[in-house]
């Protein structure tokens, strides 16, 4: 059956092949939202390991490519990227780029949120490293946090716990706490904003309650807002922009106004409005658009494209055929 | 079919939803699912890869349940669609006049405000009455609309 749909689905990615995308996403010369745009579509080949591991590793060489980039927020996404993948083959890559100290923090942050993700045994010494080593305190607590993700995915628990299936498609930080025990919202709330407990004990709160999906969950989350780690609260707003609810706008464009808060917070909210994409978001977003913080103007731009992507009538978010 | 007879089937209806809401993720081939306010029996569905955020994207392409007309849409995967409450009742056909079926349901009542169908299955349907055979209409109901989808034969209990 071939509708008009499917026809431009098959358009996009048939006349994208490996290379064009990789031109696409290392080129200064291409639109910020194309080179996203162009990540993505190679995340999905990355992460085809099992069926087509030539193609696969090539995609994570050519998504590995970027990191001599300046942009801090494309080489964030990059690592980001490889991490979702559960392709190892990008482990020797994120570790060189997370001991980098040349390598902006939201990179090497994203690089060791990577690792995590990506479950590697092998990282644990270079993660204590960072954890002890690293000066910006967001990159020491996502070291902190992989570590935990990594000791917890190799534990008898990760067989054992009774999770909640993900509507999303991410790996995340920490999983979400087990559903044996029935909390009440409250009791989560206490948890997610509990300075006193380890970092991933509270993230696994803020993922149960997200995976709850409710406006009472949402309000619940956003007390997180007023915690003082720049990490925590960046997630909360990640979070937001999967649930995609218009009921966390409000919250968002109150942190994305924040000019004295940390750039990856801000940068965090703003695509979480372009997520969201009700069209109050927009007038928001376009004011961002010559914010100084480079992370947070930039991640205007991919919000607004996103917003776009999100109200069309595209299947796929890849990059227009005539975008290079 | 009058206003009436539109009124009357309304409120013997009352107290059960005509839909419900449903993940669109959750969807499957072969369910049903509500497109441009029509009741629609879903055909095919893709799904879109993920950004970011790990939203996917579902086209559906689904066929009205009634007029058989192709209808498709495209929702964020984590957005609720309505899903028709569909019914399928069988009756047993007392009559066919002036277009429309006559026929009874169990309580013994009388049912006349369905049409008879059109094409090919009308035409079978109507021989094989004019034939006087005992028959069996499966009626379709979904958001306040009936229709016949196909008879059989009965057994005569005497």
């Amino acid at each position: 059956m071939s509708t008009n749909f499917e026809k431009h689905y098959q358009k996009v990615i048939d006349e994208k092949d490996l290379e064009q995308l990789r031109d696409v996403l290392v080129s200064k010369d291409s639109e910020l939202a194309n080179r996203f745009r162009a990540l993505f579509n190679l995340k999905c080949v990355a992460e085809a390991f099992e069926k087509d591991p030539e193609d696969a590793n090539k995609a994570v060489q050519f998504i590995a490519e970027t990191f001599v980039d300046d942009s801090e927020l494309l080489k964030h996404e990059v690592a980001y990227v490889l991490g979702q993948t559960k392709n190892m083959t990008s482990c020797p890559i994120l570790r060189k780029v997370m001991l980098d100290a040349e390598q902006q923090p939201m990179v090497r942050h994203e690089a060791a949120e990577a690792l995590g993700a990506l479950g590697d045994l092998d990282s644990l010494d270079d993660l204590k490293t960072v954890l002890e080593k690293d000066p910006h305190p967001a990159v020491q607590q996502t070291a902190e946090l992989a570590i935990g993700r990594i000791n917890w995915a190799h534990s008898a628990k990760a067989e054992e716990e009774q999770l909640q299936e993900s509507l999303y498609s991410s790996t995340d930080p920490a999983p979400p706490l087990a559903l044996d025990k029935d909390y009440k919202i409250a009791e989560l709330q206490k948890l997610l904003t509990d300075q006193s407990k380890p970092m991933f004990d509270r993230y696994r709160a803020m993922f149960r309650l997200r995976d709850i999906g409710t406006n009472e969950s949402i309000y619940a989350l956003a007390t997180g807002f007023d915690d003082p780690s720049a990490l925590f609260k960046h997630e909360i707003a990640y979070v937001f922009g999967q649930m995609g609810n218009p009921a966390a706008v409000p919250r968002l464009v109150e942190v994305l106004a924040r000019m004295e808060e940390a750039p990856m917070v801000r940068h965090e909210a703003a695509e979480a409005l372009g997520a969201i994409a009700t069209p109050d978001v927009v007038p928001v977003l376009k004011m961002y658009l010559n914010d100084p913080v480079d992370v947070v103007r930039e991640s205007a731009i991919v919000a607004l494209d996103m917003y776009e992507y999100e109200n069309s009538n595209e299947l796929e978010y890849a990059p227009p055929t005539a975008a290079n | 079919m009058s206003d009436d007879e539109q009124h009357t089937f309304e409120t013997a209806d009352a107290g059960s939803s005509a839909t419900f809401p449903m993940q669109c993720s959750a969807l499957r081939k072969n369910g049903f699912v509500v497109i441009k306010g029509r009741p629609c029996k879903i055909v095919d569905m893709s799904t879109s890869k993920t950004g970011k955020h790990g939203h996917a994207k579902v086209h559906l392409v689904a066929i009205d349940i009634f007029t058989q007309k192709k209808l498709e849409d495209l929702s964020p995967s984590t957005h609720n669609m309505e899903v028709p409450v569909v019914k399928r009742t069988e009756f047993q056909l007392l009559d066919i006049d002036d277009g429309f079926l006559s026929l009874m349901t169990m309580d013994g009542e009388t049912k006349d405000d369905v049409r008879a169908p059109e094409g090919e299955l009308g035409e079978t349907m109507q021989a094989a009455f004019d034939e006087g055979k005992d028959l069996m209409v499966t009626i379709i109901s979904a958001m306040g609309e009936e229709a016949a989808i196909s008879f059989k034969e009965t057994a005569r209990a005497d």
